[in-house]
């Protein structure tokens, strides 16, 4: 069961769901759209790797915009501090960016329960596309969930800006 | 409503989920981690028609590893058999993954209630990027679903565990 705008607004004033930020013009029917962060990071090796650490460098989003090229991956964030100890997160682009060909996420839209951070967002665009800073990017949907809830751990929590992959520490667990 | 990882072990071992090999340490707080298969298919078509069947180069990929390179299609398999007869199973990549640039799927993640077997991935990458057999790529989240569960899927790709062409013709 998803939640309604109403019951994400009234989960946020239980504190039951974090958004940080929280301004209720962002409220859509059923979800709530967030806004992108100031700081990309790209990669410096056009090969990557999942068994090494990839190196990446800090881009900062000018206020007259940034280009984005659909060869590369950019790693951006939310502006917002988001997530539910009680709620299952989704992201998704919203229409009006997705209309532009702009990917917010790459095949990856479920949060973790209990993974409270500025999230991670994958930016791919199928043509070049000029983004801002602060611009209405993306909307979050709220779940309900069967079972005992176990909340998340892992090694992107606490995440402010936009953090690469770590998956190259899967490889070294196995050793 | 969507199964914590609590749940998924609870309805694997009442058998009303099935993964298998099924690993503890493969679940999260709300999915369950699966791992890429030996077997990819390079789709060696330069342009896709639905009417024909596709041509499709069949690779086994070792310890070395492979490069996926951008603007290509390839078909990869999940190492787990998985699916279940009362829940919805929703396939995605995972975050660390999607962070490189890699899609485990198009736009098809919806599974159908039905028999298990080892799922087709829809492999895309932005960037060139090295895969391994065996590694974790990918996660599945369980729904309950409302209503009677009269027709179960048995469909075109059902009985297959290696990567499957698409058989719209």
């Amino acid at each position: 069961m998803i939640l309604t705008g109403e019951k994400i607004k009234e989960e946020v004033g239980k504190k039951r769901i974090t958004i940080h930020p929280f301004r209720e013009k962002q409220l859509n029917p059923n979800s709530y759209n967030f806004t992108l962060g100031k700081t990309l990071k790209v990669y410096k090796e056009k090969t990557l790797n999942p068994k090494i650490k990839n190196e990446v460098k800090i881009i900062k989003i000018p206020a007259k915009g940034l280009v984005l090229k659909p060869d590369k991956i950019y790693l951006g964030h939310t502006t917002e501090i988001m997530g539910s100890n009680y709620y299952v997160p989704i992201i998704r682009g919203r229409s009006s960016t997705g209309r532009l060909g702009l990917f917010i996420h790459i095949t990856s839209d479920l949060i973790d329960i209990g993974s409270i951070n500025q999230w991670t967002l994958m930016l791919h665009p199928v043509q070049k596309i000029r983004i801002y800073p602060n611009m209405l990017i993306g909307q979050v949907t709220f779940w309900k969930v069967d079972g005992k809830i176990n909340l998340y751990n892992g090694k992107y929590q606490g995440s402010i800006g936009p953090r690469e992959s770590e998956i190259y520490k899967d490889f070294i667990i196995k050793k | 409503m969507i199964l914590t990882g609590k749940e998924i072990e609870k309805q694997v071992k009442k058998g009303r989920i099935t993964i298998v090999p099924f690993l503890k340490t493969s679940i999260n707080p709300n999915s369950y981690n699966y791992h890429i298969g030996k077997t990819i298919l390079e789709v060696s078509e330069n342009i896709i028609n639905p009417n024909k069947k596709t041509k499709a180069k069949k690779i086994v990929i070792d310890e070395k590893g492979f490069l996926l390179k951008p603007k290509k299609l390839y078909l990869g398999h999940t190492l787990e058999k998985i699916g279940s007869e009362d829940y919805v199973i929703s396939l995605i990549g995972r975050s660390s993954i999607g962070r490189l640039g890699l899609f485990l799927q198009i736009t098809a993640d919806l599974g159908q209630i039905g028999n298990a077997h080892c799922w087709t991935l829809e492999l895309t990458v932005i960037q060139p990027l090295w895969i391994y057999p065996g590694m974790k790529i990918g996660q599945i989240s369980f729904w309950k679903p409302l209503g009677k569960k009269s027709l179960k899927y048995y469909g075109y790709y059902s009985k297959y565990s290696n990567p499957q062409r698409c058989k719209l013709l």
